[in-house]
């Protein structure tokens, strides 16, 4: 018997319908994982479900829960269910908790909210809730705040929250979608026992058929608003019948990295070098929880080279100075200790004047943000904004640069019609390939790629990968690949360096690093990727429609 | 939630024909959606509209802003009629035709409050654009300076300024009306400073900017092209903001005697006229012709600064 079914769910905001006639069912003891990219439905059909969406919107359908009908109930009755016997668990576990109570505080509101308890049973209960989402010496951090968590530590937080009046459905959206891999993989792994110890039903919601691959036992695959398929986990991963599925199969990189890694080359020749970055040591100015200056070591004695027309990829998880060292490269940031050198030539070391880059250099060494959102004017036009490199950079006249901006669309596969368009008026794979083309377009020889895909669907991002390589042959280029995601990093990565906590702890060509990692570190992160239960078991044969 | 947003974009950007717009008329086309800047427009229209035909009004009426009616306006007694048809507000106490005045003062009021914004957003902007981009020393010096100005009290320097603008012989050297403009400047171009600064500090290091820096932009291009077409909608909203207050502002100094002289009119003026000489109780509306002119005024452009924060903001509207 179903604890939580959907029948026929549409969601409509104004005219603009959102999720059209969805049905799903979930049992205690199961997990149901809805899959689908940005934009699919997957978060508004279960916020609509439950009375989340604002008034805006209008849902429709059927939603039973123990077998009463929960859409027309009154917000009075909504509220006594959530929490109680719905608990919910979001991606972003900064902006869910309150910055200025301590963690004890909010996992007892949950309580509380919904019964009377003394002061002693409640502290009693967080603690125990504490040691079950593995926070150790729970005593000691009841009474921290959100900040002196990490990420994974305040998910575990959220997870506390959501359980701590044993709901009968658990529903988890994209709640590891903002963490490292490692740290993915033990909220995985606590999700997956929670559920077993509670005997609860969990919908887990994500973008990535990989991450759910080692907890669902059923999986709904949503696009525009609609079923695409859905079945058993078993079926899914192993005879997709849907072309749609197939593909987000292919882009989900399942069963790790051996299968995907790139056929053995041969060696290739050793190529001139281009950048080289020697001894490179950088430290911020941070606070002590004293008041007192403390000096954190973001990067230390850190060297490799970039050969010509290379794509060198540097993975870790965040705060292993990866970004600092994109942004030394590119001459934003100025090092401690140590110097950068672009065939040869000296120009950023410490000191005043230290950075020294002329025309001719900056044009050579380009930037792809992470975040095209962030990157690309929003008061501009596509066109403006990528003439600006010919105008700044250049004396060319209005004819020819108008002339190398229509060029440059079509050298990141873009239709010429987006030209008149704003960012905003770009789909997120769109806005990266104007963020590319603007990086390509004074023809460097070297673009530093800080994660220019961990913000995209897994689809797109599988296009703006091969969009990359083959960037790489037309032009020439050498690429810095800063990623945390080693699935994309195998891909497209001739060499990869591991970087942790500041230090290179591997470097090689990335089929022998990740094909038999010699460092611990790395093994742990490559252990870490979801889907191995499926590479265990018999992988499908690799998935032909790839796009 | 990202699925609420995307909805929240394409509702204004859908479709081929807004594609082939200008941002601009994107942006015309919310603001006269929206229902407080539409109320703020009609308010501030009706304000300049009085404040253009006030020649014509006063033309119709046979009445100067400055001519004394002492036998048509004034009782026997030497105090003010009420509204008549000759004089639509009545008289004041020297029988002048206090709607006439008012109209004028209207003109006054625009003309002294308009461009002392102007040049204080545009001053203002420019020292907060300068000192948030570059940081450092110019950054300390610049907060120090703005420190210190706002820690003039308003009035007083105000009442000092002007009384030093007096020669031996007790005739203004300066225009009053320039010096008013030049005090509420000197007094408001700190908070347009304040504001762009911060704004700038947040966007300096946000990858927009790091992205023109990549490319070899100069600190100048960064500035005007990168950073000020961000900023600009909120600087906008806040000289809509800041334009009421210095409205007041130039009544205050009038009141007090010290910024427009008599016998020109400015509502302060008129004010300061019905109060010192309690005809008010037996003329009301040689008060209310003022005071609800500058009710009006003031709140015409409140109003209107709500609406164009509403839909300008771009924390409103983010992604």
């Amino acid at each position: 018997m179903a604890i939580f079914s959907v029948a026929g769910l549409h969601v409509a905001f104004g005219m603009s319908k959102v999720v059209q006639g969805v049905s799903f069912a979930v049992e205690p003891g199961k997990t149901l994982a809805i899959v689908g990219e940005s934009g699919s439905g997957k978060s508004a059909s279960l916020l609509g479900a439950t009375g989340l969406l604002p008034p805006a919107a209008t849902v429709s359908g059927s939603v039973l829960h123990k077998g009463e009908q929960l859409l027309g109930l009154p917000a009075r009755e909504m509220r006594k269910r959530r929490g109680a016997e719905i608990g919910f668990i979001f991606q972003d576990p900064l902006s869910n908790l309150h910055p200025l109570k301590t963690i004890g505080e909010q996992i007892g509101e949950a309580v509380t909210a919904h019964r009377r308890v003394g002061r002693t049973e409640l502290r009693e209960l967080v603690l125990g809730l504490l040691a079950d989402v593995g926070i150790r010496n729970p005593a000691a951090r009841i009474n921290d705040y959100p900040r002196q968590f990490s990420g994974g530590m305040r998910q575990r937080v959220m997870i506390a929250a959501a359980i701590a009046l044993n709901p009968g459905l658990i529903i988890a959206d994209e709640p590891t979608t903002a963490l490292d891999v490692t740290v993915q993989a033990s909220i995985l792994d606590l999700l997956k026992r929670i559920q077993q110890d509670h005997g609860a039903a969990m919908i887990f919601v994500s973008h990535d058929l990989a991450v759910v691959s080692d907890i669902a036992d059923d999986v709904l695959v949503m696009r525009s608003g609609q079923v695409v398929e859905q079945s058993s986990a078993r079926v899914i991963y192993h005879a997709p019948r849907q072309a749609y599925t197939q593909e987000l199969l292919g882009a989900a990189r399942l069963g790790g990295l051996a299968a995907r890694a790139p056929e053995p080359l041969p060696p290739p020749p050793p190529k001139p070098n281009l950048l080289s970055i020697s001894g490179v040591w950088r430290s911020f100015a941070g606070r002590s929880r004293v008041g007192g200056r403390l000096i954190r070591p973001v990067l230390q004695d850190v060297s490799f080279d970039i050969g010509e027309n290379e794509i060198v990829g540097l993975v870790g998880e965040s705060g292993s100075g990866k970004s600092t060292i994109g942004r030394l490269v590119a001459g934003l940031d100025q090092p401690d200790e140590g110097k950068l050198s672009m065939r040869e030539r000296v120009y950023s070391r410490p000191g005043p004047g230290g950075i020294d880059i002329d025309r001719q250099l900056r044009s050579e060494i380009q930037v792809v943000f992470q975040d095209p959102y962030a990157s690309l004017n929003p008061r501009r036009r596509v066109r403006s904004i990528l003439a600006e490199p010919f105008i700044v950079g250049t004396q060319l006249d209005a004819v020819a640069i108008r002339r190398r901006v229509q060029e440059l669309v079509l050298d990141v596969e873009l239709n010429e019609d987006l030209l008149d368009r704003f960012p905003a008026q770009l789909s997120g794979g769109q806005r990266q390939r104007v963020a590319i083309a603007r990086a390509i377009a004074l023809e460097p020889s070297l673009v530093v790629a800080d994660e220019p895909v961990s913000a995209l669907d897994v689809t797109t991002q599988v296009k703006i990968i091969r969009l990359l390589q083959t960037l790489r042959e037309r032009k020439k280029l050498s690429l810095l690949f800063i990623s945390h995601d080693l699935g994309v990093v195998s891909e497209l990565c001739d060499r990869v360096i591991v970087l942790d906590k500041g230090l290179a702890v591997d470097a090689g060509e990335t089929a022998k690093v990740f094909g038999a990692p010699r460092h611990p570190y790395t093994r742990k992160l490559i252990d870490a990727i979801p889907g191995k239960s499926l590479q265990e078991s018999t992988m499908p044969q690799k998935v032909a429609a790839h796009g | 939630m990202a699925e609420v947003h995307a909805l929240a974009g394409t509702e204004v950007f859908e479709g081929r024909r807004d594609v082939v717009r200008s941002y601009g008329s994107l942006v015309i086309g919310a603001l006269l959606r929206e229902k407080s800047f539409r109320a703020g427009v009609i308010i501030i229209a009706f304000v300049a509209v009085g404040a253009m035909l006030a020649p014509a009004v006063a033309w119709l009426l046979g009445h100067g802003p400055t001519e004394q009616f002492r036998d048509t306006a004034l009782t026997e007694m030497g105090l003010p009629t009420g509204p008549t048809l000759e004089f639509p507000l009545g008289a004041d106490g020297n029988g002048r035709d206090v709607l006439v005045r008012t109209l004028y003062g209207a003109r006054v009021s625009l003309a002294i409050a308009i461009p002392a914004t102007t040049l204080a957003m545009i001053i203002g902007t420019a020292i907060g654009l300068v000192s948030g981009f570059l940081g450092g020393r110019i950054d300390r010096i610049v907060s120090q300076g703005i420190d210190i100005a706002l820690s003039f009290p308003f009035i007083v320097t105000a009442l000092s300024l002007l009384t030093l603008n007096r020669g031996a012989d007790g005739k203004v050297l300066v225009a009053p009306s320039l010096v008013v403009v030049l005090i509420i400047t000197l007094f408001s171009w700190t908070y347009f400073a304040r504001l762009t600064r911060g704004l700038v500090l947040v966007l300096r290091r946000s990858p927009l900017v790091e992205a023109a820096q990549t490319i070899g932009a100069s600190k100048a291009h960064i500035i005007l092209r990168e950073i000020l077409p961000n900023i600009a909608p909120v600087i906008l909203v806040y000289w809509a903001v800041q334009l009421p207050t210095n409205i007041v502002a130039e009544a205050t100094l009038s009141f007090l005697g010290v910024g427009v002289q008599a016998p020109e009119p400015s509502w302060g003026t008129m004010i300061a006229e019905a109060q010192r000489s309690s005809l008010y109780q037996v003329q009301p509306w040689f008060l209310l012709g003022p005071g609800i002119a500058l009710f009006l005024t003031v709140a015409g452009f409140n109003t209107l600064s709500a609406g164009l924060r509403n839909v300008l903001d771009p924390r409103r509207h983010s992604g």
